[in-house]
């Protein structure tokens, strides 16, 4: 497997550990996530290396590949094998970057890094219990990271069952609708997890998801927010992206993967 | 022989292996697939039994791992002194010194139970 374009430093030297976490087993409508990985770091190719916002270059950041790790039969022990793996980074001093799979991949990373709050760019809340009798569904991430974090704050949010809706009049959510993101100042002193589900773009931009739901954000509020964030996370992702359009999906996906780095770098080299 | 070896499929949870050359009880045992026609890779988190430091190993789950054959024995105090105890084995009536965990009081002729592995000992 070619690893992420440009991440070429070696384990031991690097800032950022990219890994791949093709799970694909909730999906409720259009299944495909377990190509995601595969297909953000193929797109990922035609890239310019050079970033103008932060005048750096992609190959300059030590940023290394891990791989793909694959899913057994048992979703609980996979998130935990991956929980593992996003906490050597960690303590490493690394952090860590997971390219999805489905939105449950995030269960993981969040266990093993722990931040304060939890920002999610998804159209859907994803605050379920479980779905199907599902408690690891995709449509279950905010609510299991609401067991870690002390807060979630879901953007572009759009959809989402009547319990799920009640469930966000609670202090620890904080609803920003697609049309008030463009606008959205997150003022943050604390640690961050960056989640960012694609299908938070509308789907005439990213249509290679799982769920598509209209009415979304345009990919550069996206990026916006992306790099708005990313200089506090303490490690992100990028899921949801399947194989099932003409790499719409993957192309974005990748250029927010990298935004995270570039912006997260920028603001560490001037704190 | 203080060790033998095992397969990394037969560890599981509560079990010891051996991380970075030191006996570790296994907190945490998960698998995944590294990738295509690969075989499963087990993820072993540890806690090092006498020194409770956090290890992690990541191995195929056919690869070979070292077990140590950690003994269970019993013990009777001799005397308490400060932090250090004196203590008496119950199967060879050897007597050594160790130092006392904070967390338990003892007093002379309390029967105590310990891990030993190489001459390390622990009150379990």
């Amino acid at each position: 497997m070619a690893g992420f374009p440009g991440a070429h430093a070696e384990r031991s030297d690097a800032d950022y550990v990219v890994v791949g976490a093709p799970l694909d087993r909730s999906t409720t409508y259009q299944p495909g996530t377990r190509f995601g990985p595969r297909r953000i770091r193929a797109v990922a190719e035609s890239f310019e290396d050079y970033d103008h916002h932060t005048d750096s270059r992609f190959t300059a950041l030590d940023v290394h590949d891990h791989g793909d790790v694959h899913p057994g039969g048992d979703v609980e022990e996979y998130l935990t094998f991956l929980e593992g793996v996003v906490g050597d980074a960690d303590r490493d001093g690394a952090v860590p970057l997971l390219l999805g799979g489905e939105h449950t991949v995030t269960v993981a990373a969040v266990r093993a890094l722990e931040p304060d709050v939890f920002v999610c760019l998804d159209a859907h809340l994803d605050l379920r219990e479980e779905f199907g009798g599902d408690p690891y569904s995709h449509s279950t991430v905010t609510r299991h990271a609401l067991s870690v974090a002390e807060e979630a704050v879901i953007l572009g949010a759009r959809a989402g069952s009547k319990r799920e809706w009640e469930r966000t009049a609670a202090a620890d959510v904080t609803v920003v609708p697609p049309e008030e993101v463009p606008d959205w100042d997150p003022a943050f002193d604390r640690e961050v997890y960056l989640s960012v589900d694609i299908d938070a773009a509308d789907p005439g931009f990213a249509p290679g998801t799982g769920t598509l739901e209209p009415f979304g954000l345009d990919p550069a509020t996206m990026e916006r927010v992306v790099r708005t964030v990313a200089p506090q996370a303490v490690g992100a992702d990028v899921v949801e992206v399947n194989d099932q359009d003409d790499d719409q999906a993957a192309v974005l996906g990748a250029k927010l993967a990298r935004s995270v780095v570039f912006a997260h770098a920028d603001a560490r080299t001037y704190r | 022989m203080a060790k033998e070896q095992n397969e990394v499929r037969d560890l599981d949870e509560g079990s010891y292996v051996m991380m970075d050359e030191t006996p570790c009880k296994i907190t945490s045992y998960s698998t995944a697939k590294p990738g295509k026609h690969g075989s499963a890779k087990a993820r072993i988190e540890g806690k090092g039994v006498f020194d409770s430091k956090k290890r992690s190993l990541s191995q195929p789950v056919d690869a070979k791992v070292w077990v140590p054959i950690i003994e269970r024995k019993q013990g009777q105090v001799v005397n308490v002194e400060d932090d250090e105890i004196q203590v008496m084995d119950l199967d060879t009536y050897e007597t050594f010194v160790m130092v006392s965990p904070d967390d338990v009081n003892l007093s002379p002729d309390d029967d105590i139970e310990f891990l030993e592995y190489e001459g390390q000992r622990k009150i379990v």
